[in-house]
């Protein structure tokens, strides 16, 4: 069985976030980008398959060099092959540009089950995975936190609100976009990262995938125009002092409020 | 501009609160016709109510196979809607069924998609939006050209409350689905309910480690009499259970006081807290979305704070 991963690289969680100079997206030079931490637990759910029997797992990501190493990650972590497609056309491209993208590396790699996160923590468009599944006619789910697979169907189970979760059977060929807390995902071994030097990374271009003149972002429908820090509004009371003082003030408030 | 289509959800035998806010997001764009559309099994009088209450002509998929969301049912029967009401503009929440089904919409008509909106306006040849980034650190104006389709943050703006007339009209269409519907399961909740607590405190990632929640965050919650919350990726991580959760895959709870300490204030968390009577955060980082709701804020060191804090409350019980 081939399985597919689709992972984002994205600015570090704690990362500083500075709008660029023509405000269109934050300032990318100097800070520490990580694997989309949705994308962690679908490299994980891919690999336990591969542990379980006969999957090869390939990962792929769309971006510029920098995204070497989270394919290199993933790769240490035990994904065997990994597709890295770099063409500065699809910088910025929209969702459905990259949409495009990937289902063309799916169609070229045969997917049978393709995982992605459900949503990349930069962007948080949550757009991108059921878009694959529509273009290649696949089913699809969202915000899976359990599956289970047998020959040729794969039931998963989908987060909802208050507790409750929509069981669904999706026959094979299809697409899981993984919620976060699926399961507990493994750090890259050092034994593992060591193998993952040897293990191929294709690179591709949109004109290797047949799409130069159809998914690059001068084909896009959505334009981000602005991007810039939300007017502050009814901000909180910000207390000001040393920690004796403030933690004094909060006790007092504490006091105002009857519960002490 | 064209016509909008808005399309409801049922939860619980009703629309959501939620429609009723497309439905004014939709209402206020100059110079739209809106339309409405309601999906599932034996919905004529949740229809009628709509088409009455502010989506005004409302197309209805009344069919068996819809009696449980399905996404290949819901992708078919909103395509068929789009073009039976000639929509340039869809709108639908963003909610698990919204971000289940609205790209596929997308893909599907080759379109501009935008998710989880706060405002939507009328544009040049399409649509103009805002919506949030990096866990609503930061805030993008969005445009598309063409057919958009558009999905909206349920709560950033208020339900339509007026009413329109036009009647509903029944839509037939081609529901054949691939993924099936199984069943809905309610996970079972163990031991821990925060909804009945006086006072919260919260830790989120900014914690850093599993043994600081017994060590600093549960003595300030047992000081103050009450109980230890958390944000979503400390239970992810496996460092506390489910049933701490806080947010909306977890509890939501409104006490009288909440203490959220290294909780950055993504909407998911918000919704969860944002009813509680008094909001105390603390985080390092001043721009951090949680001081938006909270009503007070202390920019600091939560491992500097949380502990003192500790101190003085059980010096003031005396
Ligand atoms: C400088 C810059 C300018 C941009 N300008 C625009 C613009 O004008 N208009 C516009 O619409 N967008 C623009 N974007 C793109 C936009 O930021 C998003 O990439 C796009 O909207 C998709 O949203 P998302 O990344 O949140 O994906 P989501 O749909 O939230 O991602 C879900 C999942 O899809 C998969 N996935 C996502 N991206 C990739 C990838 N690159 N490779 C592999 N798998 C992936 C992952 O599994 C991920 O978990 C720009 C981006 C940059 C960096
Ligand atoms: C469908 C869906 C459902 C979700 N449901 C929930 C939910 O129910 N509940 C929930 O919480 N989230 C939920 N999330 C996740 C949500 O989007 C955020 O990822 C999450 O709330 C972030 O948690 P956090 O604030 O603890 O972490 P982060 O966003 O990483 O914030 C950590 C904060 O800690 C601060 N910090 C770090 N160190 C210190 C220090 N020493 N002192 C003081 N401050 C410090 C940082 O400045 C930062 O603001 C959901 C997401 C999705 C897509």
């Amino acid at each position: 069985m081939k399985v597919m991963v689709c992972l984002k690289q994205v600015p570090h969680q704690d990362a500083r976030l500075d709008v660029n100079a023509d405000g269109t997206w934050i300032q990318e030079d100097n800070i520490k980008f990580e694997i989309n931490s949705y994308d962690t637990y679908a490299v994980e759910e891919a690999l336990r398959l591969k542990d379980a029997g006969d999957a090869e797992v390939v990962v792929v990501s769309i971006g510029p060099d920098r995204v070497t190493a989270a394919l290199r990650t993933a790769l240490g972590m035990g994904a065997d092959r990994a597709v890295h497609v770099n063409d500065a056309a699809a910088q910025g491209a929209d969702a459905l540009g990259i949409a495009k993208i990937l289902a063309a590396v799916a169609k070229e790699e045969g997917a049978d089950v393709i995982f992605a996160g459900l949503m990349a923590e930069d962007d948080n468009a949550s757009a991108i995975p059921p878009m694959v599944a529509e273009l290649l006619g696949f089913p699809s789910a969202t915000g899976v936190l359990a599956t289970d697979f047998s020959a040729d169907t794969v039931t998963v189970e989908r987060e909802l609100e208050g507790g409750a979760l929509e069981v669904v059977e999706l026959p094979k060929p299809c697409l899981i976009a993984i919620q976060s807390g699926a399961n507990q995902v493994r750090y890259a071994s050092l034994k593992g990262i060591m193998q993952a030097k040897k293990k191929p990374v294709d690179v591709k271009t949109l004109a290797d995938l047949g799409l130069a003149e159809s998914a690059s972002a001068a084909q896009n429908k959505t334009t981000v125009n602005k991007v810039y820090v939300p007017a502050k509004g009814d901000t909180a009371e910000i207390l000001s002092g040393s920690t004796d003082e403030v933690v004094g003030q909060l006790v007092t408030k504490i006091k105002e409020l009857g519960l002490l | 501009m064209g016509t909008i289509l808005v399309v409801a959800e049922i939860q619980k035998g009703a629309i959501r609160d939620a429609s009723y806010e497309l439905v004014a997001a939709a209402r206020g764009i100059e110079g739209a016709e809106v339309n409405g559309l309601v999906i599932g099994s034996g919905v004529g009088d949740l229809a009628s109510e709509f088409a009455s209450k502010g989506a005004g002509k409302t197309l209805v998929v009344d069919d068996p196979a819809a009696a449980n969301y399905n996404v290949d049912v819901w992708s078919k029967a909103i395509k068929a809607a789009a073009e039976a009401s000639g929509a340039d503009l869809i709108l639908i929440s963003n909610t698990p069924t919204g971000w289940d089904v609205a790209p596929r919409i997308a893909a599907g008509l080759d379109c501009a998609f935008v998710s989880d909106a706060i405002r939507v306006a009328g544009g040049d040849g399409g649509y103009n939006l805002v919506r949030r980034i990096f866990n609503g650190k930061l805030d993008a104006e969005v445009s598309t050209s063409g057919k958009t389709v558009a999905s909206m943050q349920p709560g950033a703006g208020t339900a339509y409350e007026g009413s329109s007339d036009g009647g509903t009209e029944a839509l037939s269409t081609d529901l054949s689905a691939i993924a099936k519907f199984v069943e809905i399961k309610i996970a079972a909740s163990t031991g821990v309910d925060l909804t009945k607590a006086d006072v919260i405190v919260s830790g989120g990632r900014g914690v850093g480690d599993p043994e600081k929640f017994p060590e600093i965050i549960q003595p300030l919650a047992d000081a103050l009499g009450g109980a230890m919350g958390a944000s979503r990726p400390v239970v992810d991580a496996g460092w506390l259970d489910h049933p701490y959760q806080v947010g909306s895959s977890g509890q939501i709870v409104a006490p009288k006081l909440y203490i959220a300490a290294g909780i950055s204030g993504a909407i998911q968390h918000l919704v969860g807290m944002k009813a509680s009577n008094f909001i105390v955060a603390i985080n390092k980082d001043p721009d951090a979305p949680i001081f938006e709701v909270a009503d007070v804020g202390i920019v600091a060191d939560l491992f500097d704070i949380v502990p003192a804090l500790s101190e003085a409350v059980k010096a003031a019980k005396g």
